[in-house]
């Protein structure tokens, strides 16, 4: 599903230049759970935003399912994105003035799904997700964990073929963390594919293969213990 | 989509409730003030348009200098007329007009309460013919043909005899003496017209019309209009009858001076004739003996030019506020953007918030500027309303939605939708508050606008003070003005005696003519009984009686004025101003100097016995009996019968008391008779009423210019000290005060006031100086009042931004670092 090769991001500002991309060397299955794990600033969330297609690669190549996408056009990339990802963020990133309804909803206003098939679909998350009765909420009215199952429904609301998950517990306390793991990893059974920054080893370990990062360089994968 | 567009619109709108107030107010005020504006300026645009011959309607004009005078008038000689439609085929018709200013009318029979009517005149039968007014009764073609026959407008006739068809053949009485039957009603003329008519009487039988006379630059009273054929080129036209007219003026000459006008144009006289359309006249025509004052196509550009910058200020507004604020979006950006939103949604979905921004606002200016209009009406003395039936009113009301929203929207849609979604979901975007440089640039167009009008409103009240101060060579209080007085008929005399046994009464004078608007005559005088470029003075003639010296507050500097006890030699007699003895070369010695009045003969021939011979017994220090746009002109005074006007001068008393007994002995006097009265020093202030009202309106919309401005400044302080909140909560922890830290927050919107300050000085400057040109006699410009529109606009601004550097400086410094 994901072949790099030599992909490298490089941020310059006045005076310096930061090598946030070292040449990684990647590649992601179909049916993968990927975990990327490494000290802050190694560039792992850099690498997220990359192989999510909302930051642009400096150098190298970057397929995705097949098709070069690394020098597409941001209309282009915007394109593969709503039809074929999905996100979900530490900070959950929900738009404040929509309901939690609504924002599930918005992923397929730009997908142009049809009303009525939008609103059985949100409202089959939001049971799924056990959030149906705060549906009128605001997320400001919600806890933690579940402003996240909100961010996860409205990551996989156009059953995207990847989600890409930025340390999806890092703001959630154990049991809620748990939980978000839990639904990723159901995803992830019923075919969907993961790749999830964390600093936690106990999340990454829900993935079934750990990639190590330092200094935007790839130093070590490992299939997690279960599936070796 | 939309649904999703307008929810998120409307709950920001919620959700910052100072921030749309700001924007909301700010435009609609903006929008409200452009609305008047725009439907003043459509108003002044729409003078005779009602009238649909008015492609074909040209109107011969003179512009004469002679003999010291320089006039431009509306009016020629009653020849004009008939002669170019004579002589030129493509002319259809002419109407002649001549006015006589305004007329008591009552209702034949016993008993009848005489009317002051303004808007009198008398026209010629071809009037229906070359003005597209409906005749309502009567013949359109039979109507104006007969001696003192007249027709009225359906108002009048209603007016006076409750019907229409009531009025015809019924007759009315002008000045208690003059009949004349009604032989036709006419649809009232709409207002926006350059002559407001009610009544026409027959020209037919006017003894001023001299249909043979073969001069043409003399006599000039009658406003003249010439409906061409259609088809008729304009411009050809235009030339034959400028090359006409100059062979006429010619003829003119020959008789009047014995030689070619090619000379006299040696010495720097001439005479002009040109056309103008008539559609042209409410706007472009300045001239004397208009039908009334006219509009100013300068004034129609000030007032569109300040519209269009308030309302600029109050779109700044909206930029401004929302790249300052860009922060509190730039999640949602992000977001809609890894979700796949293209660059063009966000743009379209940012131009409809601020389409629904500008909706909002504009409806709400209809609300204010419907409140507005009868003041507004008021302050530009037109009859401006709300053309709520009009469908080319709302067209514009959607029309100016999509523009405003458009002009207020397309910087900030750009501006956002350029987020990258990575730095706006690190929050990195946005917090910078990017746009900073361009947001202080509108902060400085915003407020040079502002102060630039400060500055003019300024001005022109220093010179309408200076106008006030200005020693005018008479004085214009304690002085009241009875009108009418010709209505006292034989008791003329005895009325003024016995008002000037009065106690509070010093003098009273009769006389039509004052420094103040009232009537005027001219006529040209020379120094040998006959006209030569270099012996003849054009000056004015005023019929004054021998109280007017003091009544007035004329001062003399030679000679003496005209005595009663000395009638009969007075009625030879003149009394020049400065300016005219000045002309006429008597140097040192005018006194018993002589000059020649020409007697007009139907031949149109000048011969030495037609002169009458005047002498000269004062001179009058000269005063400014015309606006002080002008400088001083030639002036006479003759003894004689003008008995329109009485002016009495009073002492300090109880003006009261003073108007009850006159109206008292005027009802004794002259049972039935309107009485009618004025100040002079009011009367004095009308002569520069559209100074007065553009002083107003430069006022009112500089200070709403800066109001919106302070606004856009109030809501851009309010987020930078939000932005700095960590900034001032580490200064505050390390030791800064309150009042270091307003004066850091405050300084960087103060220097943004100073430059605009050095924009608006030169440019208010330029454009003040130009229009004081317009004045002989002007204020100075001086420094200060740059200045203090400076400290004004500093002041008001440094309030604004101050009351949130305060707040800021006053929050606990854990709270601003625990924000963060």
């Amino acid at each position: 599903m994901i072949k790099t090769t030599n992909l490298s991001k490089v941020y310059r500002t006045e005076e310096v230049e930061t090598t946030a991309l070292n040449e990684v060397d990647l590649e992601i299955k179909e049916g993968e759970f990927v975990s990327v794990m490494g000290p802050s600033g190694c560039g792992k969330s850099t690498l997220l935003n990359v192989l999510g297609m909302i930051d642009s690669p400096s150098g190298g190549d970057y397929h995705f399912m097949g098709e070069e996408v690394g020098r597409l056009s941001e209309r282009k990339r915007s394109n593969v994105r709503k039809h074929n990802l999905g996100f979900v963020f530490q900070s959950f990133n929900l738009i404040d003035e929509l309901t939690v309804y609504e924002n599930v909803e918005l992923p397929m206003l730009y997908t142009k799904v049809p009303a009525a098939e939008r609103k059985q679909r949100v409202e089959e998350l939001l049971e799924g997700m056990n959030i149906m009765h705060r549906r009128n909420h605001f997320p400001q009215q919600l806890s933690g964990g579940q402003q996240q199952r909100v961010a996860v429904a409205r990551a996989i609301v156009n059953r995207p073929k990847l989600i890409l998950a930025d340390e999806p517990t890092g703001n959630l306390d154990s049991a809620n963390g748990d939980e978000v793991m839990k639904i990723l990893s159901q995803l992830n059974s019923e075919g969907t594919t993961i790749l999830m920054v964390t600093h936690s080893q106990y999340c990454a370990e829900f993935g079934n293969r750990i990639i190590r990062m330092l200094d935007g360089q790839v130093v070590t994968e490992n299939l997690v213990k279960q599936y070796l | 989509m939309f649904y999703n567009y307008l929810k998120i619109t409307l709950r920001n709108l919620r959700k910052h409730p100072a921030y749309t107030f700001i924007n909301i107010a700010g435009l609609a005020i903006g929008v409200a003030c452009c609305m008047l504006i725009m439907l003043f300026v459509s108003y002044e645009l729409s003078y005779d348009r009602w009238n649909t011959n008015a492609e074909r309607i040209v109107r011969p004009v003179v512009e004469i200098k002679f003999g010291g005078a320089h006039m431009h008038l509306a009016v020629v000689g009653s020849t004009v007329g008939p002669d170019v439609q004579r002589d030129f085929p493509e002319v259809q018709a002419n109407c002649r007009f001549r006015q006589y200013g305004s007329y008591l009318v009552k209702r034949d029979g016993d008993g009848q309460q005489n009317i002051r009517e303004e808007n009198i005149v008398t026209a010629d039968s071809s009037f229906f013919e070359v003005f597209p007014v409906k005749l309502l009764e009567g013949d359109a073609r039979k109507c104006l043909t007969q001696p003192n026959s007249m027709v009225l407008s359906k108002s009048r006739a209603e007016k006076y005899f409750g019907s229409t068809q009531l009025a015809m053949g019924s007759t009315l009485v002008l000045e208690n003496e003059e009949r004349r039957q009604v032989t036709g009603v006419f649809e009232d003329i709409p207002e926006n017209t350059h002559f407001k008519i009610d009544f026409i009487l027959a020209m037919n039988g006017n003894r001023e019309v001299q249909e043979d006379s073969p001069l043409w630059a003399t006599s000039n009273n009658f406003q003249t209009y010439l409906l061409l054929r259609p088809g008729t080129d304009k411009a050809a036209f235009e030339s034959k009858f400028t090359a006409y007219s100059k062979k006429k003026v010619n003829e003119t000459a020959q008789r009047i001076f014995g030689q070619d006008i090619s000379k006299l144009e040696a010495s720097g006289q001439y005479v002009h004739y040109t056309l103008q359309p008539i559609s042209s006249i409410h706007l472009h025509s300045d001239r004397l003996v208009e039908f009334q004052a006219n509009g100013s196509i300068q004034h129609v550009w000030i007032f569109s030019a300040i519209a269009l910058f308030v309302l600029l200020i109050a779109c700044i507004n909206f930029m401004n506020l929302t790249t300052a604020r860009s922060a509190h979006r730039s999640r949602e950006i992000g977001v809609r953007k890894v979700l796949g939103s293209p660059r063009g949604a966000l743009i379209r979905q940012f131009l409809g918030e601020s389409l629904i921004l500008s909706g909002i606002a504009v409806g709400l200016a209809v609300i204010l500027a419907a409140l507005a209009m009868p003041w507004f009406a008021e302050l530009t003395s037109r009859p401006v309303h709300m053309p709520w039936s009009s469908p080319v009113f709302w067209l514009a009301i959607v029309t100016g939605i999509g523009l405003v929203g458009l002009l207020a929207g397309i910087y900030p849609a750009f501006f956002l939708s350029a987020f990258e979604p990575v730095k706006t979901l690190k929050g990195e975007q946005g917090n910078r508050a990017g746009g900073g440089r361009l947001r202080s640039a509108l902060v400085v167009f915003q407020f040079s606008t502002a102060i630039a009008l400060i500055i003019a409103t300024g001005l022109v009240y220093k010179q309408l003070n200076f106008i006030q101060q200005k020693k005018l060579g008479f004085q214009k209080e304690q002085v009241l003005i009875l009108e009418d007085a010709y209505a006292l008929g034989d008791a003329t005399q005895a009325f003024k005696n016995e008002v000037q046994k009065f106690p509070a009464v010093e003098s009273a004078t009769y006389s039509s003519y004052l420094p103040v608007p009232s009537s005027r005559s001219d006529q040209t005088y020379s120094k040998i009984r006959e006209f030569r470029e270099d012996q003849s003075v054009n000056m004015q003639n005023w019929r004054v009686d021998q109280d007017y010296l003091k009544t007035i507050g004329l001062e003399l500097v030679a000679g003496r004025f005209f005595d009663p006890e000395k009638f009969a030699s007075d009625s030879s007699a003149i009394v020049l101003n400065e300016t005219a003895a000045r002309l006429f070369g008597f140097a040192d010695q005018p006194i018993g100097g002589k000059v020649y009045s020409h007697i007009g003969q139907a031949d149109g021939q000048t011969r030495p016995e037609n002169f009458n011979e005047l002498t000269v017994i004062g001179v009058v220090k000269d005063f400014h009996f015309s606006s002080l746009r002008n400088n001083i002109g030639a002036l006479s005074l003759h003894l004689g019968r003008s008995t329109g006007l009485l002016s009495i001068r009073y002492r300090a008393t109880d003006t009261k008391q003073l108007i009850a007994d006159l109206e008292e002995q005027w009802k004794k006097t002259a049972p039935g008779q309107p009485f009618r009265y004025s100040f002079m020093d009011e009367s004095f202030a009308q002569t520069y009423a559209t100074e007065q009202r553009i002083g107003k309106i430069a006022g009112i919309f500089g200070l709403l210019a800066i109001l919106v401005s302070c606004l856009g400044l109030f809501g851009l302080a309010t987020y930078t000290a939000e932005r700095r909140t960590k900034e001032i909560g580490i200064r505050r922890v390390l030791g800064a005060t309150t009042s270091g830290i307003v004066g850091l927050l405050s300084k960087d919107f103060l220097k943004l006031v100073f430059i605009a300050l050095l924009v608006a000085t030169p440019l208010a400057w330029y454009f003040m100086n130009n229009w004081l040109e317009n004045f002989a006699y002007r204020t100075e410009i001086q420094w200060w009042v740059f200045a203090l529109a400076g400290i004004l606009a500093v002041v008001i601004a440094f309030l604004t931004v101050s009351f949130q550097s305060i707040k800021a400086a006053l929050t606990n410094p854990v709270d601003s670092l625990r924000s963060e």
